[in-house]
């Protein structure tokens, strides 16, 4: 309908434009920008192929003011205008022809990610019924930890998914998002509406925090945790700056929203929201900030809390840490008043680091942000020396009570068995 | 004594062209002053009008005393100005009687032809409604609705009906 408007506008200046050298210019001019706004807020081919049609009636109509209009369009030339409306019509083909192959991929993985919310739905819920049965006992703890395996493998392929899909909205634009147009930037802006992808993102990471709060994690986990939950969080501050970058481009930035105003896209959240494609405005993003936060520090907690209990279930007990240093300088401060104290180091060295820290806290440990591998070599090479010297003082007193055995039972033995002495009269 | 003197007379006779050449001012020939196109000019508030594109900027309160008899007529109106090729500048506007032709000079615009767009003989003035202003060298056309005149500096060349007046 535009472009019908368009040919009329054109052939009703072009009746004036016989006449008036001004209005042709004008009317030349005001026929160029409507062309050129409606390529740039062209989506598809259709569109672009109506659209080609007018830059050529265009070209046709005002070809008899070609000497005019290359003085009166000065710099330009008229040829130039027409040459730079068709550019941009190629150029705008091309991004068409990308964002709607993409739009099949984005389409798949919508269905894909609908199926996954849905399973995850599922498993909340036995989730839920688990842990209530865990409380009365009926279920055994295997079981159990089988089911929270699989709803920890379904939270990664969900958060994986989500970052396909994002990935695959901004990749007809990753290689310069700053020299993308505005109306680009706004068709990525509408397809994260779409995809409701900042609510996507919010769910993850609370249903990460949920999962932590009900679940027991276990120690040898903790290590494949940490790398999601850095991962998560890397990934979802790559995509903020993008979103970021097409916000301000959009004039629609990501604006701080009331507490709590943050809709969840759970159940029934793969669904776009209503008004969302009119709505030139993204959705808020300091809640995913905070929910991933959380989430960090919630897992952090969990971890360290989880470290102390292996100690303090043995009655070793040790200074109160809450991260890597602290908990190095407990360990430090352990081994030092054992040396000095001559305290029974068994308990600690074998039972807990030997058995439980190296063979299951460690993979986790050497996390460069929980303590590093330098440091736990260091703290494994403190703990070592002082089970050595035990070890040493040990044997020497095995070797003194064995050598005082030795001797009792010789003395005693050779006592019994010498002949009584006879007295030569 | 006579040889040198005719000598004398042949030298001068000789650098005189020189001296007239050197004594004359530098000219450029065949400049083309006119505009591609006419520029409409909203005249301000303190009267003025100022055309970014071509660097022209005057004051048009004479000119509104001229064709309206009061300093304020023309605020807020658009005016339409137009350079010939010889350099004269054409101004108009809607509700004008005349065209006006003015020649550059030393800081200021002069007068050089008002022209009538009315039938003088018949005294019967026209005011213009919409007018419109092409170069078409070496004249300038006035346009306003079915009404057109072909313009030099001095005049009406042609009026719609192709006779020339």
């Amino acid at each position: 309908m535009k472009h019908l408007t368009l040919i009329a506008l054109l052939n009703w200046t072009l009746a004036f434009s016989q006449q008036s050298d001004l209005e042709t210019k004008t009317s030349f001019e005001a026929a160029y920008r409507s062309i050129a706004t409606e390529i740039d807020a062209a989506t598809s081919q259709e569109q672009l192929d109506s659209l080609q049609g007018s830059i050529d009636a265009l070209e046709a109509r005002y070809a008899e003011h070609r000497a005019f209009l290359d003085r009166a369009l000065h710099p330009e030339t008229f040829t130039e205008k027409i040459e730079k409306l068709r550019a941009l019509h190629g150029l705008t083909s091309e991004r068409v022809y990308l964002i709607q192959s993409q739009g099949i991929t984005i389409s798949e993985y919508e269905a894909r990610l609908a199926s996954l919310t849905q399973r995850l739905d599922s498993l909340t819920s036995d989730r839920d019924w688990l842990f209530a049965e865990l409380r009365e006992s009926k279920k055994s703890l295997a079981d159990l930890r089988q089911k929270m395996r699989t709803l920890s493998k379904s939270l990664e392929a969900r958060d994986r998914l989500l970052f396909a899909l994002t990935d695959s909205i901004f990749l007809p634009y990753d290689k310069n998002l700053t020299q993308t147009t505005e109306i680009q930037k706004e068709a990525v802006v509408r397809k994260l509406l779409k995809s409701n992808v900042v609510a996507r993102v919010y769910d993850i990471a609370s249903d990460n925090v949920k999962f932590l709060e009900v679940t027991q994690v276990q120690p040898s986990d903790y290590a494949s945790m940490f790398e999601q939950q850095q991962q998560f969080k890397s990934k979802w501050m790559g995509l903020r700056e993008k979103m970021n970058a097409v916000a301000l481009a959009s004039s629609s930035p990501m604006e701080e929203a009331p507490s709590g105003s943050m809709k969840s896209a759970g159940k029934g959240g793969s669904k776009p929201r209503k008004g969302a494609d009119s709505a030139a405005t993204l959705e808020p993003v300091g809640h995913v900030d905070a929910v991933i936060d959380e989430w960090e520090k919630k897992l952090r907690t969990s971890f360290w809390k989880g470290l102390e209990q292996e100690f303090s279930s043995k009655h070793v007990s040790l200074q109160p840490f809450q991260d890597g240093q602290s908990f190095a300088m407990s360990v430090f401060e352990y081994v030092d008043s054992a040396k000095t104290g001559g305290r029974d180091v068994f308990v600690f060295v074998n039972d807990i680091w030997k058995d439980r820290i190296d063979k299951h806290w460690r993979p986790a440990l050497e996390k460069d942000f929980i303590l590093g591998k330098q440091n736990f070599a260091t703290l494994d090479k403190a703990i070592s020396e002082l089970d050595e010297k035990k070890f040493d003082m040990k044997f020497i007193l095995y070797i003194l009570a064995a050598a005082v055995i030795g001797l009792g039972g010789w003395w005693f033995f050779t006592q019994r068995k010498r002949p009584p002495k006879i007295q030569q009269a | 004594m006579i040889k040198a003197s005719r000598d004398i007379f042949l030298l001068l006779i000789r650098s005189t062209p020189a001296f007239f050449i050197s004594c004359a001012s530098l000219t450029l020939e065949n400049v083309n002053f006119g505009w591609p196109v006419e520029s409409a000019l909203t005249v301000s508030e303190k009267n003025t009008i100022d055309d970014v594109r071509y660097g022209l900027t005057c004051n048009v309160a004479s000119l509104a005393v001229e064709e309206f008899q009061d300093t304020s007529a023309l605020k807020g109106k658009i005016l339409r100005v137009l350079r010939n090729p010889q350099g004269y500048y054409f101004v108009t506007g809607a509700g004008f009687n005349y065209v006006y032709v003015f020649g550059p000079g030393e800081g200021t615009l002069s007068l050089h032809k008002s022209i009538s767009m009315g039938n003088t003989e018949k005294d019967e003035p026209v005011r213009l409604a919409d007018p419109a202003l092409n170069q078409r060298p070496p004249n300038v056309e006035l346009l306003d609705g079915k009404l057109r005149h072909l313009l030099s500096p001095d005049g009406i060349i042609e009026n719609e009906d192709g006779g020339s007046k």
